[in-house]
């Protein structure tokens, strides 16, 4: 065989692999009519259930009968080229808004000044930027991750007024939701002496990896431990099943509270396995649609705009919003 | 010629490996400007004593003295670090590379920055002049050459790292008469310039046109070292094997020709052919019969025989095997057939090096059966057993791996292999190339008593003279293509067939018709 | 593959011959050190259940899912390839069950049913992964790599881009269920494994295997079938990454889809190598690719028992993992040696290689 053969194949198959991967992330709307506004969406794409519920959100509300025309542009596998090649085409194709998740923080400037110069108006959704340039978007709508761990606290420090030993199941290092979700809730968790903290591991955001790690903690403080605080749902259920496994009843032995507010979190709270789950706000469609009308219209927006969240701390809270959860 | 110093002396060396004794206080000299080589048959302790002059093997006593001093050879980097440079039995080049990257491979030409590609492939192409290899572009693949003209690049290789003692360890076992005539040229101009050169070589032929002085081993131990004019042939090969020289003579002694029965051939090929590697050839195998492919190098017979085992794909003909039509496209498929076939590079073709013994030689059997069905232990230690003593395979230790065997052994379990399968035709490509004279004589009369027995045999050799008195009929080759078929007995001799091949291009006012072809014995 | 053992001492040495030998002492030390954290480390005691409960039963249990695609890896790895698929085929098969699951009713009929899906559709992973290989005649490491990007990719569409749950105590049961007081999950793996090795060295898989590894050529002229043997072997690679996969996600009911058997290959990997498997192919050890799992499952533990945080995590493993492939290469050992026979008198340090 030759070598040209053999890297014709090479390419073949990779072209294969490459268009299996993009058909799960395409769902674009290239229709539109003249007058309707055109908003160009540079999503992350396929992630969770955290992000399907919020691009579909954005999706369901910048609609035709809104008058807008919503080009949906997901990453390629996370790729943050992918990102900046869409963003590229969205200015050069001269749309009027540019909506923007970006999968990594850094690396945006050159992007960013393109849309400034060709004075596209660009809100960023969820994921901020680095270095923080304020000058060079409109705005950023986000929930506040600090505002969320904080609550996480707070709930905490009056859940256990005898004080309890604590451990906190991780994101992955590094990530800038994990220092956040770690800072609001050490600031307030960490100036309260009765609250002992016994460690911190990541399990990577992962429910499998999660029980494994609790299993473990559990055992090396003979389980020793009151409260878990978990970064986000899939975790938080992991430790349910390692605290089941151990023989000890979660919500009573171990109260477990996580960030996200999942349906699957809500319908363990709901049965008292979690105790308490702290929303973080997916669905800022409102929002978003508030914020480009104005800044269509010319006004001045905030250059941070927070999304509220909401908190569930019994099961019953859970069982009221439970029906309504989209994600 | 004077009796200068020598430059490396080993004297007293002992190896030994788990369960043999490998070399027992064997010495050896050799003196700067000389060709010396080193004699025996397989398992002498040849191999083992250039290994352990190269630093591979570890001696467990004894001293190596170079230019005087003794040195420790730790590995093979010290002893090229003392001017050792090796040409191995086998060829041993990175196949992937050029041929320039071979020959420079180490000494590449350095600029400022990094290898100068360009100066180093024109330094290539003035170490190939010299050896009259000008022709080669230096910036061929290595694997687009045959095997022979590899070995030449190898041993350019080693002129290119300023040597003084040169080893060559069957360096023309691969080489056609052309071909060795120009690397003993090279040996000579490099013997004048002082280099001392250690070859060994199994055609008596060469060493007495090439050596100055010989070093015989036997089973591991010196048995003398000899001024070669001082040393006839006869009295040589006594030395070599322990035994008087008239128990040689039956070994050339021609049995009677084997009468084929008129039956239907067991095997016929109708214009078999297959694009860059032979015309369209007709080829009849019969029971009981030795049928020689004769033809210089790169004339087409591995590519035949290769073509009749399905390792390569025919593109064109037909082949009847029993009156049935046969579709031959893979190796299992003629195992499954029963034809066998062992290929002329034992090294990358044949043994797998780290396999056991019988692993080895029950592979093929195994490969037929497939992996679902095991060969039963007891069955597989009767096959050992019965091929190791037949066959003669030394050491006498199915467990040990093969690559620790020396070439001879190695062919004989490869033999073992191939009959192992019981097959009906069997072909054999070089069966007796780079192996002692021993071992040689034991595969060709195992090989003419194969026939006896009703199997079928295709027998190829570059030696004409053993093909000649292997094989009843013979088929000619030349240029890809069948020139002649001539039935063995009085009237076919080595030369009749060189006389064909010379002719055949007479007729031909396109071909080239330079024959230059010498017959080795 | 015994050599002739007399007697416990020379079975002894020939262990300590062995590669995954240093895999072993490795285990033993990174317990130690977790011992000497806590002294009841080892300590195993009978739970409320009646099933055994501590440290070493938690990391049989992590270990068999590694189990699993270390032996596929090292059967693959002995023909001179390698399958970068395995995490990949670990979240198609943990997909396609919860998928399947969620819709079925709480029975072990769909339990099985689940488990019979999953061989199937891992096989035909691992069949595209024999087929681009051997047919085709991609590099392994492209095929495979292919089919570990689309892997995923198939998953995300499988379960729609979310992390599905599904209920089913029969296949919950797999992974966290007990026999005899230990987890069934590790038997099983152990079960899996044992059954390998036994197909392969009963059978003539193991020669076949070994002998295209070693000199695909030869083999090739041997009447090797070089075909059907890459596509059995990548098969049976992709079947055991599947049960991987069931036993990973039945242990939380929960397929991840982002995270689920994610690079998982590269301890596969790690785990043959440490087994003794050159990465070159030819000569393969299927028990020392399941000490390397378990040395794996081990480190992971170890990691989160001593609570080394989160960000020296892979640092601490890296380190631990350069310090055992030093150990087993031959040239650092060859180095002890010479120190040691520095010391020692010639004779005795002859007869020792002789031995």
């Amino acid at each position: 065989m030759s070598a040209k053969q053999r890297l014709a194949q090479v390419v073949g198959i990779a072209t294969v692999g490459a268009l299996s991967l993009g058909l799960t992330a395409c769902s674009g709307d290239e229709s539109g009519g003249d007058d309707l506004t055109t908003i160009g969406f540079v999503a992350v794409g396929p992630e969770g259930a955290w992000r399907e519920a919020n691009e579909t959100n954005i999706q369901d509300t910048f609609t035709e009968e809104a008058g807008y025309e919503l080009k949906y542009a997901p990453a390629t596998n996370l790729d943050q080229k992918s990102q900046i090649d869409a963003f590229t085409s969205f200015v050069d194709e001269g749309v009027d808004v540019i909506l923007l998740s970006a999968t990594e923080a850094t690396g945006w400037e050159d992007s960013l000044k393109r849309a400034q110069e060709a004075e596209i108006p660009v809100i960023l959704l969820d994921r901020g930027i680095e270095p923080d340039d304020t000058d060079l978007y409109v705005t950023r709508i986000a929930p506040d991750n600090i505002e969320v761990s904080t609550a996480v606290a707070d709930w905490a420090v009056s859940a256990f007024p005898d004080g309890a030993n604590y451990f906190v199941l991780e994101g992955p290092a590094g990530v800038s939701v994990v220092n956040e979700r770690n800072e609001g809730f050490d600031a307030v968790a960490g100036a309260q002496p009765s609250l002992v903290k016994v460690g911190a591991q990541t399990a990577n955001w992962s429910t499998e990896e999660a029980k494994g790690v609790v299993e473990t903690v559990l055992k090396s403080n003979g389980n020793d431990i009151q409260f878990i605080f978990a970064q986000n749902d899939e975790m938080g259920l992991g430790a349910v099943q390692a605290v089941q496994e151990a023989g000890l009843t979660p919500g009573v032995d171990v109260k477990i509270a996580t960030i996200d507010g999942t349906k699957n979190a809500l319908t363990a709270l709901a049965a008292g396995e979690l105790s308490f789950v702290a929303e973080y706000n997916p669905l800022f469609g409102e929002t978003a649609l508030d914020v480009v009308e104005k800044v269509l219209a010319g006004d001045e927006v905030e250059s941070s705009i927070v999304v509220p969240s909401a908190t569930f701390d019994s099961p019953e809270a859970a069982e009221t919003a439970l029906p309504d959860r989209k994600f | 010629m004077s009796e200068s110093l020598p430059i490396v002396e080993m004297a007293g060396i002992s190896i030994s490996f788990p369960g043999v004794k490998a070399l027992d206080e064997v010495g050896l000299r050799l003196f700067p400007g000389e060709v010396h080589t080193l004699m025996g048959e397989n398992g002498a302790g040849k191999s083992t004593l250039i290994k352990a002059l190269t630093g591979v093997y570890r001696i467990d006593e004894g001293e190596i003295r170079i230019s005087g001093e003794p040195r420790l050879l730790g590995g093979t980097a010290d002893a090229q670090h003392a001017g050792i440079s090796t040409v191995y039995q086998e060829v041993n080049l990175c196949s992937n590379l050029t041929i320039g990257e071979n020959v420079m491979l180490g000494h590449e030409v350095r600029g400022a920055a990094g290898i100068n590609w360009r100066a180093t492939h024109r330094a290539a192409g003035e170490t190939l002049e010299k050896l009259g290899l000008g022709h080669l572009n230096p910036k061929q693949a290595l694997a687009t050459l045959p095997l022979a003209v590899q070995q030449l690049v190898a041993i350019s290789r080693s002129m290119v790292a300023q040597c003084k003692v040169l080893i060559l360890d069957e360096p023309t076992s691969s080489l056609d008469a052309n071909e060795v005539e120009q690397l003993f040229t090279v040996i000579r101009s490099l013997r004048d310039q002082g280099v001392a050169i250690l070859f060994v070589s199994h055609f008596l032929d060469q060493v007495y046109a090439i050596s100055d002085r010989l070093t015989v081993l036997r089973n591991g131990r010196f048995e003398g070292e000899y001024r070669t004019h001082e040393l006839d042939r006869a009295q040589l090969i006594s030395k070599m094997i322990g035994k008087d020289v008239d128990a040689l003579k039956s070994l050339d002694a021609k049995g009677a020709r084997r009468v084929r029965s008129d039956a239907a051939p067991l095997y016929s090929a109708k214009g078999i052919g297959r694009k860059g590697a032979i015309e369209e050839i007709d080829i009849d195998l019969h029971r009981g019969e030795v049928v020689g492919l004769a033809g210089l190098l790169g004339s087409g017979r591995t590519e035949l025989a290769r073509l009749i085992y399905g390792a390569d794909r025919p593109d064109t003909g037909e082949v009847t095997m029993n009156d049935e039509k046969a579709e031959i496209t893979s190796p299992a498929k003629a195992l499954a057939r029963r034809i066998a076939f062992s290929s002329e590079n034992r090294r990358d073709e044949g043994i797998i090096r780290d396999l056991s013994v019988r692993e080895n030689l029950i592979l093929a059997v195994q490969a037929r059966r497939g992996w679902a069905r095991p060969l039963p232990r007891r069955e597989q230690d009767a096959i050992v057993e019965k091929y190791v003593s037949a066959l003669g395979v030394r050491p006498a230790d199915p467990e040990r791996p093969i690559r620790l065997l020396s070439g001879g052994n190695q062919q004989k379990v490869l033999l073992g292999r191939w009959l192992a399968t019981e097959p009906d035709i069997l072909i054999l490509d070089e069966p007796t190339r780079g192996i002692d004279i021993g071992a040689k004589a034991e595969i060709q009369e195992y090989v003419a008593g194969l026939a006896d027995d009703g199997l079928s045999v295709l027998f190829i050799s570059s030696e004409i003279e053993e093909v000649v008195r292997q094989s009843d009929r013979i088929v000619v080759l030349k240029d890809h293509r069948k020139i002649a078929e001539l039935e063995g007995g009085q009237g076919v001799s080595a030369e009749s067939i060189v006389n064909v091949i010379a002719e055949d291009g007479l007729g031909d006012p396109s071909a080239d018709t330079a024959v230059r072809e010498e017959v080795t014995t | 593959m015994s050599a002739n053992a007399h007697g416990p001492f020379e079975a002894l040495k020939g262990l300590v011959r062995r590669q995954y030998f240093w895999g072993i002492v490795a285990i033993a030390l990174l317990l130690l050190v977790n011992l000497a954290k806590d002294p009841g480390y080892l300590a195993v005691s009978v739970g409320s259940s009646g099933n055994l409960v501590g440290n070493v039963i938690d990391i049989l249990r992590a270990a068999a899912p590694i189990i699993l695609i270390s032996v596929g890896m090292c059967l693959v790895v002995a023909t001179r390839g390698i399958d970068l698929s395995v995490g990949s085929v670990m979240v198609v098969a943990g997909a396609v069950s919860m998928e399947f699951l969620k819709g079925a009713p709480d029975t072990v009929g769909s339990g099985l049913a689940a488990i019979g899906l999953v061989v199937v559709v891992s096989a035909a992973l691992g069949a595209v992964n024999g087929m681009l290989v051997s047919v085709v005649g991609l590099q392994p490491f492209i095929s495979t790599l292919v089919i570990m990007l689309a892997g995923r990719g198939l998953a995300k569409v499988i379960t729609g881009g979310q992390n599905t749950t599904a209920t089913n105590e029969m296949f919950r049961w797999t992974a966290n269920g007990h026999v005899l007081g230990l987890p069934a999950v590790f038997l099983l793996a152990l079960l899996l494994a044992v059954a390998m090795g036994l197909l392969v060295r009963r059978s003539a898989l193991g020669l076949m295997l070994e002998a295209l590894g070693m000199d695909a050529k030869a083999a090739r002229l041997a009447g090797v079938n070089r075909r059907a043997l890459l596509f059995t072997v990548y098969i049976l690679s992709g079947v055991l990454a599947g049960f991987a996969g069931v036993f990973a996600t039945a242990s939380v009911m929960t397929v991840d889809v982002s995270r689920t058997g994610y690079q998982l290959e590269l301890d596969a990997i790690l785990a043959v190598v440490i087994g003794g498997t050159s990465l070159a192919g030819g000569k393969f050890n299927i028990t020392g690719a399941v000490i390397g799992a378990i040395l794996i499952a081990t480190l992971d533990k170890t990691v989160v028992f001593l609570g080394v945080s989160s960000s020296a995590t892979p640092a601490f493993k890296a380190v631990v993992i350069v310090a055992l492939c030093l150990l087993q290469s031959e040239r650092v050992r060859r180095a002890f040696r010479k120190r040691r026979s520095a010391v020692a008198v010639r004779p005795a340090e002859r007869e020792k290689v002789a031995a």
